[in-house]
């Protein structure tokens, strides 16, 4: 079943003293693929800003704008209405000799290879060693998924925006950043090309039409078994109508939401609010 | 030696006892025959008396000590090392370098325009996409930046070595920031000033006019939309090391040198902020490494740079030229990899061959380099200037055994090559002429229509007595470079005109340099621009 699903997505900033250069990106645009459907989608800025649009290199859409007038805060609003898809079926064509072979292992390289969210470790890649045994590569991602929903504990607070999954794995909790990154690092350890997916998630499993629930941004892997499907392990689901994803890359470094420079007194970030009503 | 032909200048230089014997001479045949190319220097230079020769190796000292140029080696300030003895160049051997650096120099162009467009070339299986990916220097923020004319390696520096058969090898290509064009400019003004009589006998060709092309080049790199484009030389500053070449070609431009702080983005528009208010910029000649140029996308703490430039030019209002992300096409080794690409883009073989090279991240390659590991020259990949090179006949067992501990830690890391004797030159070194070793580095010029080969190059010598390393710190030297024009051919040469001085060029360009800087900033300048330069090699 699939839904219609509208989010209001609100972020910015709070400066100390008025900033007059400040330079951003926002990668808030949600896209469109066979199980996602963008009906609409804007990025607005308060104050105006006159805004440039690009596809970067891991065909995110890009929303970039500068500013120059003095200001002390910045706001950022993404709305679109999106058509989710079915829940993702684990995809079970692949065996793990296909995953060796060198052609795969070279295309996809990228979602291979170690980076400083998901880095190399060895008591890690010990447990992807345990949780690989005797299990189809779909069944171990779907092992690894679970593992990441027990051991961490969702703890808003403990981790910050640049910790890494070991990071997290040490302090047992984190947020969905860190469950999915953890999660890299176990399936890339099993040579499991496995990416960083980030969108938006509609907090109740059973929406009522046209109601407004507080829905959150969200974070959930996806990995190659023979095609590419998604799972999300900071809540043990599939990924389903209920998510709406925006941007994938490596980790999180390749699809941060917003993110810029300025000059100017310090920053604080304004209240992240997200709004999702389910449409139909 | 019995008995030798030789003029007394030469006494020894033959010898068959020195190191690297078996080096091909540049001037001499392995027989005492002087080479065409060499042939009217021989035989003005043959019968000066030694105090001959001196007297003008302290006349070409005083040259640059008059201009303020000197070299400062280990504290002590000499004159700028640039050796009497021209570095010659036939018509037809440069016919052939110039063929086969425009051929690379095509395609590496169609190679980055594929790397950041839809990467074919990987897609076809030619190259690993790892290749690829694991370079340092590949930005995926250049992906879906397309240059207006396509261009991005609008300068480029391919440095060459002769092997033992006088065949000229690549050893490396410098498609970021090439520097040392400045040198060729300076070593030939100064030995035009000392030795016009040289430049009376020969018909070398000219390489004074390089700022042209380099303006024309910059200029056609603007968006058609722009009829008069404002180009600009970007610098890091006063600080940096090749600062004097910056402002010895913005000047030869006549365009602006500016720094980070002069230029702001608005809109994805570039602007320099002058006295008379802002004005927009169309192209910048930049510097700066990729990394400092936008602290939105790259550095944050980049203060070198301009936030929003990257912006700017994938909107297409603004051109940066050298483009971004051309690391990835001079990595040493993707440079492995050049024959395939030229031919999957050319369909053609490479004209210059490379250096052969074993790459460690082949198991099988890099088996053989840790087994011959004190037989080969080994070369990290990153990293310039010389440093981390590992001579393996001349390191201790000690070297070698941390080098097979580093390879084994970053094979991707390490390239291993056998060593090449490079060619030899004569060189004054006491009061005699010595072989010593030689490499080059021509610039190329692309405007989009045309690649431009400046006729000549910087040629870099290793002074030390049987020493392969030419860059400064190890107490090296350089050479004018001459191409001599064909006899038929029409082409500007230096001091064509009457009046062996050739008053218009030589002191128009004399002129020109005058005012701007102080003597003790053009020397401070030019030392930094030494180090510099073995930083880059």
């Amino acid at each position: 079943m699939s839904w219609r699903v509208r989010v209001v997505h609100t972020t910015g900033y709070r400066y100390d003293l008025p900033v007059t250069q400040s330079y951003n990106e926002a990668r808030l645009t949600p896209r469109g693929d066979r199980r996602q459907n963008v009906v609409v989608s804007r990025v607005e800025t308060t104050p105006a800003t006159r805004a440039y649009r690009y596809t970067d290199y891991w065909g995110t859409e890009v929303t970039s704008f500068d500013l120059h007038a003095p200001h002390v805060e910045l706001k950022v609003v993404a709305s679109s209405v999106v058509e989710t898809g079915e829940e993702n079926e684990p995809i079970r064509s692949g065996s793990w000799p296909d995953l060796k072979a060198d052609a795969l292992v070279d295309r996809y390289t990228e979602f291979l290879d170690w980076t400083s969210y998901v880095p190399k470790d060895k008591e890690l890649a010990a447990v992807a060693r345990e949780l690989r045994k005797g299990a189809t590569p779909a069944d171990a991602v779907l092992a690894a998924c679970h593992w990441v929903h027990e051991q961490l504990k969702y703890q808003p607070g403990t981790t910050g925006v640049h910790s890494s999954a070991v990071d997290a794995w040490r302090a047992r909790e984190g947020v969905c950043q860190d469950f999915a990154h953890l999660t890299l690092v176990l399936l890339r350890a099993m040579g499991i090309p496995a990416r960083y997916v980030s969108g938006y998630l509609h907090t109740k499993p059973d929406g009522a039409v046209r109601e407004t629930v507080r829905g959150e941004s969200h974070a959930w892997i996806e990995a190659w078994t023979g095609g590419w499907w998604g799972y999300d392990p900071t809540n043990a689901i599939p990924v389903g109508p209920r998510h709406i994803w925006v941007a994938l890359g490596r980790d999180y470094a390749d699809v941060a939401p917003l993110k810029g420079t300025y000059s100017g007194g310090s920053a604080s970030a304004l209240d992240v609010t997200v709004e999702v009503t389910r449409l139909a | 030696m019995t008995a030798s032909r030789l003029s007394k200048l030469f006494d020894g230089y033959l010898d068959p006892d020195r190191p690297h014997a078996d080096a091909y001479d540049e001037m001499f045949t392995s027989d005492e025959g002087v080479r065409s190319a060499y042939r009217a220097l021989y035989e003005s230079i043959a019968p000066s008396e030694v105090e001959d020769l001196t007297a003008r190796s302290e006349a070409l000292g005083r040259a640059f000590v008059d201009q303020g140029i000197t070299f400062s080696l280990s504290g002590q300030e000499r004159p700028f090392p640039l050796d009497l003895i021209p570095r010659i160049l036939t018509a037809s051997e440069w016919t052939k370098l110039e063929r086969g650096i425009v051929q690379r120099v095509r395609a590496m162009e169609m190679f980055l325009a594929d790397i950041y467009g839809d990467a074919q070339i990987v897609r076809d299986g030619v190259l690993p996409r790892r290749l690829i990916t694991s370079c340092e220097h590949f930005h995926r923020e250049a992906a879906g930046i397309n240059p207006p004319n396509g261009v991005r390696i609008h300068v480029s520096g391919v440095d060459l070595v002769r092997d033992e058969d006088g065949v000229f090898r690549v050893l490396e290509d410098n498609l970021r920031c090439p520097s040392g064009v400045s040198y060729v400019m300076e070593n030939r003004r100064t030995m035009a000033r000392v030795f016009p009589d040289l430049f009376a006998r020969h018909r070398v060709r000219a390489v004074g006019d390089y700022a042209v092309h380099l303006l024309r080049a910059l200029r056609n790199a603007a968006a058609p939309n722009a009829a008069d484009p404002n180009v600009v030389v970007l610098t890091p500053g006063v600080a940096n090391s090749a600062y004097f070449e910056h402002s010895l070609l913005a000047r030869q431009m006549g365009v602006e040198l500016v720094e980070g702080r002069d230029l702001f983005c608005r809109d994805n528009l570039v602007y320099l902020r002058t006295t008379e208010g802002e004005r927009q910029v169309d192209v910048i000649y930049r510097r700066i490494d990729d990394d400092f140029l936008d602290p939105v996308h790259l550095r944050p703490d980049s203060v070198l740079g301009v936030a929003g430039l990257l912006n700017a030019a994938r909107a297409g209002n603004v051109v940066i030229a050298n483009a971004m992300g051309n690391g990835v096409a001079d990595d040493k080794l993707v440079y492995t990899y050049m024959p395939e690409i030229v031919q999957y883009y050319l369909g053609e073989k490479p004209l210059l061959p490379n250096v052969d090279t074993f790459r460690c991240w082949l198991p099988e390659e890099c088996a053989h380099v840790l087994d011959h590991l004190d037989e080969l020259v080994v070369k990290p990949v990153e990293g310039s200037g010389g440093y981390g090179i590992v001579f393996g006949p001349y390191a201790t067992n000690k070297e070698l055994n941390s080098l097979r501990k580093r390879i084994k830690m970053n094979p991707r890391g390490w390239i291993a090559q056998p060593v090449v004797q490079l060619s030899t030159v004569p060189t004054k070194i006491g009061d005699r002429l010595m072989p010593r070793h030689v490499d080059l580095r021509p610039f190329a010029v692309n405007d989009g229509n045309f690649i431009f080969v400046l006729p000549g190059g910087l040629t870099r010598v290793a002074l030390p007595k049987g020493s392969l390393v030419v860059n400064s710190s190890q107490g090296g030297g350089s050479k004018d470079t001459w191409v001599l024009a064909p006899r038929s051919s029409t082409v500007e040469r230096e001091l064509a005109e009457p009046g062996l001085a050739g008053p218009q060029k030589v002191a128009a360009i004399a002129a020109e340099q005058g005012p701007e800087l102080s003597n003790s900033q053009q020397q401070q300048q030019q030392q930094q621009q030494l180090s510099h330069r073995t930083e880059e090699a």
